[in-house]
């Protein structure tokens, strides 16, 4: 071997890093630096002893995350004068008690422990009242029963409710997509409906509140067009949504004008919520031109004579406190219009911003006001409280639930019992714990990278999950 | 203690969810070994082999389990095969053998890459209706296909002479550090090496260590970081996302694809380097491309080469008159895009490039025909004018490459097109800092001369060998911290 040949190198580069590595993993080495916590290096660690496995720690660097839509800590819009009156009387005073007869965190139908319980200051306890709403749809007692589904991006371009709407259509009759605001940042997603909009509407919402007395619509928008704003909405070949038979258009106090598919239309009216039926042109859809002055609109109902609908109302990154800012006026005046006979509110995605936080009392007092509210406003419809899905996060190298999904879902629960509404554990239904994890990382995965988004895959099962869980409970109670 | 040999042996078992790969843990230790072993046996050209082709097939094992036997039963194949092409004088019977070879290893190839594809395309087509076979794709499997099927007809080409010593063979084709993600290596330019004596000179062992600590530092801090807080929220789902991070997603993953593959093509060229084997280098800056014919020079060389030898040429090339040469180079590109993956999209993506290249060879004649040369400041303009146009059409056609579905890239483009919302730019910045430095820090170092590459390897190679350990053990600790970041979370902007 000559002196030139440096082959013996390689092998001690690397046998004296993996020395040093080694030696390194022996030792406790982590060590922080201001709000830095380096990472323990440990080349032994698939070796050593297992612990059992409890609690994750808090040793990972815990980097403050942001809420996962972009959301800061969700304040109290309790708060602001003028949004909420004053607290009505709500089931959570009264002294009914629920009579459990399922285990909220493993049952994976809807939890209605109210069967049997009589309506305290008016207000219609568990689901009953959507049940029996069914039954005289199937009966022919009825014409219409209309479901208002709130929610976050989980369900934004119809997510879930499309496929939810679409079984219970099938099954107790109805066509059409429900309410459609007049714009929406996922109209181009949406594959219900054909939406397309001018640029220059002003859009009011939750995060960019009107001034002045404007109120809010039900799915949080209120739009003002601009002198040529225009709104076209076409049905899509699909079954169930390939025309158009009854269209309302739903708009504010004031007065004004719209061209529909070229037909004049006086928009007048003095409450918080009108509307105005327009001649659709079934097949080629309709085109809303607007001229500028026109009371504040909210959005268009595309529905058949008689069935099922299911409104999505969809909000990107809130946590459901918002739902506070819809004026009574509004609703009551909503509800006279366009009766709901069950409002389903689906939220957890952005309470959950940091993972391993597991005191929601700051979620549960607002919360609870906003509930007692919309329960006086909605006393005779019907209300489900879904949990959150599961939301994993990376703790040591793996994808685990987050802490805070199992103590969210109790204050989930706990609220749903305190207004008397039925619940349903997403959570649990699509397989509890690790379960994200699963949808994920599966061969035709279910829901996205960031571990908290279902893809229209999974939004597509968790639908067939809920509408399976509702029709159980419809023959349930059917037995009974 | 009982638990600690049971974990070692559940370590040294192949397991599915956890292949071994380059930049692993287990890695560092298999290779230490590997190393340690291969230093014994330095003057011992057959021990050498030995040992280099029992660690390559134990690799294999770790990386696909019992698929190894598919590279030992191709060796034996092709080694026979090549063997009787070569006494064989009958130029028939040469060509009957040389296709039994290439039915052999592009069937193997077939049966697992592309069965179900065309199982699903007759199905589609109402020709039946057959169930999908889900099998496994043998880690791989296209590389060393291909390194068989070069091999075979070099031999019936006359141009190289057939490995004598099966072990040999064995060696090459299993050879762990191409084993993933190539290159593509040629026998004829590996076979002599193996009887070369293991000696490294000072440069070797910088240089090694210099593509080593790059290879790692481009796939681990630029690609998996990028690909984990942005690339993967973007494509995951692009209609949540407006055109601006569409867009930038789309440049990201530019990077991303980028950095993975050449940074795992340069562990391989390092890791061979240390053990006495030099192997053609498979990228060349490619973003530096001024135009797309350059681009293919530059990018995954060991491919595009191959396809240059083996398709192209043999289908006639540019002898053929000016059409057929289009239709050569259209049809080598469509199989090319086909090589990566059994989808519309990598066959839709490989037809893209093949336009591009047609029409730029009509450039290139144009400019031949008029004796154009530019030369100053419009040589500069134009070159530079280049690179942003090669760089935003291999961009575009990344969105096919890299999307799952063509709704997928259609919704994509869509956003970019209508919904590009520029406004959004100060809250994106605010939400992904960091990916957008390392972003800036990739294409730096991208547009960087050669030279600097050489002064850092000049570096490393003055090192004394205490140096390179701490500065490998300080590298290796870096890399544990920036993949241990908790994973930033997708902002979903609206307003």
């Amino acid at each position: 071997m000559s002196e030139n040949n440096k082959f013996a190198y390689p092998f001690l580069i690397v046998a004296g890093t993996l020395g040093c590595l080694i030696g390194l993993s022996c030792v406790q080495n982590s060590f922080s630096l201001k709000d830095f916590t380096s990472r323990r290096v440990d080349l032994l660690a698939d070796l050593r002893v297992k612990p059992q496995p409890g609690q994750p720690g808090t040793d990972a660097a815990n980097a403050s995350l942001a809420g996962p839509d972009g959301s800061d800590a969700p304040g109290d819009p309790s708060s602001t004068p003028g949004t909420i009156d004053s607290t009505p009387t709500s089931p959570a005073d009264s002294t009914a008690m629920p009579h459990p007869t399922q285990d909220f965190e493993t049952y994976t139908g809807i939890v209605d422990d109210w069967k049997t319980a009589t309506a305290v200051n008016n207000v219609s306890p568990g689901i009953s009242h959507f049940m029996d709403a069914l039954r005289e749809l199937k009966a022919g007692k009825r014409k219409k029963v209309r479901i208002a589904y709130f929610g976050d991006s989980m369900i934004e371009g119809d997510l879930i409710t499309e496929d939810l709407r679409d079984s219970l259509q099938v099954y107790f009759g109805g066509e059409g997509v429900g309410f459609v605001p007049v714009t929406s940042v996922v109209a181009s997603f949406r594959t219900t409906i054909n939406h397309t909009f001018s640029k220059d509407w002003t859009d009011y919402h939750y995060k960019n509140l009107p001034g002045g007395n404007l109120p809010l619509g039900i799915s949080g928008h209120t739009f003002l067009p601009s002198s040529g704003s225009w709104v076209k909405y076409s049905p899509v070949k699909k079954p169930r949504l390939n025309r158009f038979e009854e269209v309302n258009l739903f708009f504010g106090p004031g007065s004004g004008a719209v061209t529909a598919n070229d037909r004049a239309y006086t928009l007048h009216g003095g409450d918080a919520v009108n509307t105005v039926a327009l001649q659709p042109d079934s097949s080629n859809g309709l085109m809303l031109k607007f001229n500028g002055a026109n009371p504040p609109l909210y959005g268009v109902s595309f529905e058949s004579p008689e069935g099922v609908f299911v409104d999505n109302f969809s909000f990107r990154g809130i946590s459901g406190i918002e739902l506070g800012r819809l004026s009574r006026d509004m609703l009551q005046h909503l509800q006279q219009e366009h009766p709901y006979d069950l409002i389903v509110l689906q939220y957890g995605a952005n309470i959950l911003w940091k993972p391993e936080l597991t005191d929601y009392s700051w979620y549960e007092r607002p919360m609870t006001k906003v509930l007692d509210s919309l329960r006086s406003d909605f006393a005779q419809t019907s209300f489900l409280l879904i949990s959150t899905a599961d939301k994993s996060y990376r703790h040591d190298d793996k994808y685990v639930t987050a802490p805070g999904v199992p103590a969210l879902l109790k204050v989930q629960h706990e609220m749903a019992e305190a207004h008397q509404a039925a619940f349903w554990n997403l959570y649990r239904s699509m397989g509890g714990n690790g379960s994200m994890t699963q949808w994920v990382e599966a061969e035709h995965p279910l829901a996205n990278k960031d571990y908290t988004h279902f893809n229209r895959q999974g939004a597509a099962r968790v639908g067939a999950l809920l509408y399976k869980a509702l029709l159980n409970e419809y023959h349930e109670d059917e037995k009974q | 203690m009982n638990e600690v040999l049971h974990n070692l042996i559940y370590q040294l078992q192949y397991h599915k969810e956890d292949p071994i790969l380059l930049n692993s843990g287990f890695f560092l230790y298999f290779f230490v070994i590997f190393m340690g072993c291969y230093l014994a046996a330095a003057n011992n050209k057959r021990a050498r082999v030995m040992i280099y082709s029992l660690f390559s097939l134990y690799f294999f094992y770790k990386a696909c389990g019992a698929y190894v036997g598919l590279v030992i039963l191709s060796a034996v194949v092709d080694f026979s095969l090549s063997n009787w092409i070569y006494r064989t004088e009958n130029k028939a019977k040469k060509a009957a053998l040389m296709t039994i070879s290439v039915v052999a290893n592009l069937g193997m190839l077939f049966y697992f890459k592309y069965t179900d594809f065309f199982i699903g395309m007759m199905n589609d087509l109402h020709l039946g209706h057959f169930n999908l076979l889900h099998l496994m794709l043998p880690i791989g499997i296209s590389f060393y296909t291909f390194e068989n099927l070069s091999y075979t007809i070099d031999v019936y080409r006359g141009e190289i002479e057939p490995v004598r010593d099966f072990m040999d063979y064995v060696f090459f084709l299993s050879f762990f550090p191409k084993l993933m993600m190539g290159p593509i290596v040629r026998a004829a330019d590996f076979i002599p090496q193996i009887s070369q004596p293991y000696r490294l000179t000072k440069e070797d062992v910088g240089k090694g260590m210099y593509l080593i600590i790059s290879g790692l530092f481009k796939k681990m801090v630029i690609s998996d970081f990028i690909n984990q807080n942005y690339v993967q929220y973007i494509f995951d789902d692009p209609s949540k996302h407006v055109g601006l991070e569409c867009l930038l997603g789309v440049y990201a993953y530019a990077l991303v694809i980028y950095c993975d593959f050449s940074g795992y093509s340069d562990m391989a060229l390092g890791i061979a380097r240390w053990t006495g084997f030099k192997i053609p280098p498979n990228f060349d800056s490619p973003y530096q491309s001024a135009t797309i014919t350059e681009f293919w020079r530059r990018w995954h060389i060991s491919l595009s080469s191959w396809l240059r030898d083996y398709l192209y040429i043999p289908l006639g090339g540019n002898r053929r008159g000016k059409v057929r040469q289009y239709v050569n180079l259209a049809l080598t590109m469509l199989i090319g895009g086909f090589w990566h993956g059994a989808s519309w999209n990598f066959i839709f993506w490989g037809g893209l490039h093949g336009t591009a290249l047609a029409v730029d060879k009509v450039r290139i004649t144009f400019l031949k025909k008029q004796q154009i040369v530019l030369k100053g400041f419009w040589a500069g303009f134009w070159k530079v004018t280049g690179i942003l146009i090669t760089f935003n059409f291999v961009c575009f056609c990344w969105i096919f490459f890299k999307a799952s579905t063509f709704h997928d890239s259609w919704t994509i483009i869509h956003q970019i097109v209508y919904d590009f919302e520029p406004n959004v730019l100060g809250t994106l910045y605010d939400g992904y800092k960091p990916v957008f430095w390392v972003m800036g820090l990739a294409f730096v170092l991208h547009f960087l001369p050669k030279t600097s590459e050489t002064w850092m390897a000049r570096r490393f190679e003055r090192m004394p060998v205490a140096a390179s350990i701490a500065v490998m053990a300080m590298f290796l600790w870096f890399i544990v911290q920036v993949k241990a970041t908790q994973p930033m979370m997708p902002i979903y902007l609206q307003f």
